[in-house]
């Protein structure tokens, strides 16, 4: 007998009496979801923008990081600071990027998280190796907590069909959003929730921020009503 | 039992009173953390509900779970492994390694590989293993384990990390500056993670519906492993199912705000199929874990996910030191988890508590931590494997209480050589000295006094 068949047989004649799933809590909804976002990402070492297009973001890319080398985004519409040409053969060439743009698909306000697939990510490795990151999402694409965002997930996933609707910022504007042929926008091999940089605290609970990953976060939230006068 | 146990160990932690001070005031920081976050989350009480029932349904079907998610996972290209003890673990990861002709792996934190003392066995095989959470290398390059499964090296000093990182990282000698050293070590490990070709981590939730895993993590340590290496292998204990992936949402709602008091962790990454190119392997351990499923007392402590929310209350853990509890997890749950693998060696562990109940009180699926503590030592005295002194002394007790005659006479012995001669009982060979003082003895006994007044 294998240890699979083994393992399998000695479990179920263990298994207690069947006991049903619980309803899951409903999840939050309403309130000023882009606001707890931005104080939220912020109480967890990350910064928030709220801005009218890329042409902001692509102005205070530059100023914040002058001097941070290699910059590669999955945004057509950066390509005047950065490498912006998709995929890489091996993601060890990425070792020496300096910043990383790239377009979430949604941001979660009690956590400050964001969502992001692999197809948004150019290699799975970048959001990680990049010494800063910043994410790119549309401001009303927050959805108030995890149950929410496990719903958005699953509508998604097979949710092809609806691209310009759903993709966010990507999608809509017809960039890197690229499912593959029969998946859904939200379909992925890989997946994560990004929330904050990148930190330790295991040296006596000092928190020191850029543990392995990005040193630094920066959320983009795009609101397209919004004037860039008065801001900077 | 062989080897020291707990109290003989606690002792020699508490040998250096300030450090213990300092261990305990830190934890219980982490603990108000703790409760800062969960106070945030008005359904925190319905979310400990839901997940507690999550985890009832997959402890009643977890044998169809887990054929589910190897279906699942199997279709998205991932390689099942099944393993029904540590060395039958071992031995996958050596062969995946040996298959590949790799002599050197990144680890990401996985408690499962510590209690199968995996890194011991690939370096007598020749691997060399390189730990990635920071602290989880730290304690390696000293040559210890972890004393606590969220914060591995909570029991050293930062000037002590900083020698470490000297003798084997180069840092200049008395630098001991927890931002200049967590530096040194992203250098460090940021070299090995782009020159090792295999990378193994631990799995936090595995969705049995769409057969992904979950690994979370605030360094990014386990990412920067899988994603550079050509094999991923993650290992995980059969009871890490979950249902559904919605499930998910509640579980790390739970997760971090009970561990650090953190909403979230920083990644939280949803590992569905290999990228082109790459293996990825998934190995299921038993080590006990289904003949534990089946000890109606106990098998609810295989729903921990592992936050330590309970070390980190635990007024024995906090002053007792990791270490002391000799299991690769520690605290109150591995005090009920490590006698289901071996009830002799771990008789010890039981005892180490005082059945406050803290423990019960803050875990997120609601553990009933101490009441599994207290039917342990049943068991293990019912048994015949609690300590020798413990049994001697139940026995005494025994004979003393069943007799009311030798109960009054040993009363009275007991006042008059503590009035008389303090040094015979107030010494070291009386456990019940240490750290503690006796209140003054009475003339008499209650006994004595009612009898005198009972008119």
């Amino acid at each position: 007998m294998s240890s699979r068949d083994k393992i399998l047989a000695t479990v179920k004649g263990n298994q207690p009496e069947q006991r049903a799933l619980p309803n899951l809590p409903l999840g939050g909804s309403g309130g000023d979801l882009s606001g707890a976002f931005i104080a939220m990402l912020e109480s967890i070492g990350g910064s928030a923008y709220l801005v009218s297009g890329y042409e902001r973001i692509a102005t205070i890319l530059r100023e914040q990081y002058p001097r941070v080398g290699r910059i590669i985004s999955g945004c057509p519409e950066l390509t005047v600071i950065a490498e912006t040409g998709g995929r890489y053969a091996d993601p060890h060439v990425l070792e020496d990027v300096g910043l990383a743009v790239l377009t979430a698909h949604f941001g979660v306000a009690e956590n400050g998280a964001c969502w992001i697939t692999e197809d948004r990510m150019i290699e799975r490795a970048l959001p990680f190796i990049a010494q800063h990151l910043a994410l790119v999402i549309r401001c009303q694409d927050i959805v108030a907590d995890m149950h929410r965002a496990y719903e958005w997930i699953e509508k998604f996933e097979g949710a092809g069909a609806a691209k310009g609707e759903v993709a966010g910022v990507a999608g809509e504007k017809g960039g890197v959003a690229g499912a593959a042929a029969g998946m859904g926008v939200g379909s992925y091999g890989f997946a994560t929730f990004i929330a904050g940089p990148s930190k330790t605290a295991d040296i006596e609970q000092s928190l020191v921020l850029g543990a392995h990953g990005p040193k630094s976060l920066i959320v983009f939230l795009i609101d397209e009503g919004l004037s860039d006068a008065g801001f900077y | 039992m062989s080897g020291k146990d707990h109290a003989a160990l606690a002792d020699e932690f508490n040998k250096d009173e300030p450090r213990v001070n300092w261990h305990d005031e830190t934890l219980w920081w982490v603990r108000q953390k703790r409760d800062k976050a969960a106070y945030k989350v008005p359904e925190w009480e319905e979310l400990r509900e839901t997940a507690s029932r999550i985890k009832d349904n997959v402890l009643s079907n977890l044998s169809e779970y887990l054929q589910q998610f190897e279906a699942a996972a199997t279709a998205n290209g991932i390689t099942i492994h099944w393993a029904a003890d540590a060395a039958e673990h071992n031995a996958i990861i050596l062969s995946i390694l040996r298959r590949h002709q790799v002599d050197k792996m990144v680890k990401s934190k996985s408690m499962l590989t510590e209690e199968c003392h995996l890194n011991e066995f690939l370096l007598a095989e020749g691997i060399d293993v390189v730990d990635t959470d920071l602290g989880e290398r730290v304690v390696q390059l000293a040559g210890e384990p972890p004393s606590h499964i969220v914060l591995p090296c909570i029991h050293k000093k930062k000037e002590e990390i900083g020698e470490i990182f000297h003798e084997h990282l180069g840092t200049p000698k008395g630098n001991a500056d927890p931002q200049f050293l967590t530096h040194a070590a992203r250098l460090h490990l940021r070299e090995k993670f782009l020159t090792r070709r295999v990378a193994l981590t631990g799995v936090n939730f595995a969705v049995a519906e769409t057969g992904e895993f979950v690994v979370c993590t605030n360094e990014g340590n386990a990412d920067m492993g899988a994603h550079l290496a050509d094999v991923h292998i993650a290992c995980m204990g059969i009871e890490k199912i979950v249902p559904l992936r919605r499930h998910l949402g509640v579980f790390l709602r739970l997760l971090t705000r009970s561990a650090t008091g953190q909403p979230i962790t920083t990644y939280s990454s949803h590992f569905k199929k290999p990228r082109p190119g790459q293996e990825m392997h998934v190995v299921f351990v038993d080590n006990g874990r289904s003949a534990h499923l089946g000890r109606k007392d106990f098998r609810n402590s295989l729903k921990c996910i592992r936050c330590a929310a309970c070390f980190n209350t635990c007024p024995v853990y906090r002053r007792s030191g990791g270490h002391s509890y000799h299991t690769a997890v520690a605290g109150p749950i591995g005090s009920i988890l490590a006698p289901n693998l071996d009830r002799e060696k771990y008789a010890d562990l039981p005892f180490a508590s005082t059945l406050c109940g803290s423990c019960s009180n803050v875990c997120p699926v609601k553990i009933d931590i101490h009441e599994q503590l207290y039917k342990w030592r049943q068991v293990i005295v019912q048994g015949g494997t609690a300590p020798f002194a413990k049994k001697a002394a139940m026995k005494t007790m025994n004979w003393v209480l069943s007799n009311p005659s030798v109960y009054h006479g040993a009363g009275k012995a007991g006042r008059w050589f503590m009035l008389n001669a303090p040094f015979t009982v107030n010494n070291g060979l009386n456990p019940w000295y240490k750290q503690r003082d006796m209140p003054g003895v009475p003339k008499e006994s209650f006994g004595e006094w009612y009898k005198k007044n009972k008119k």
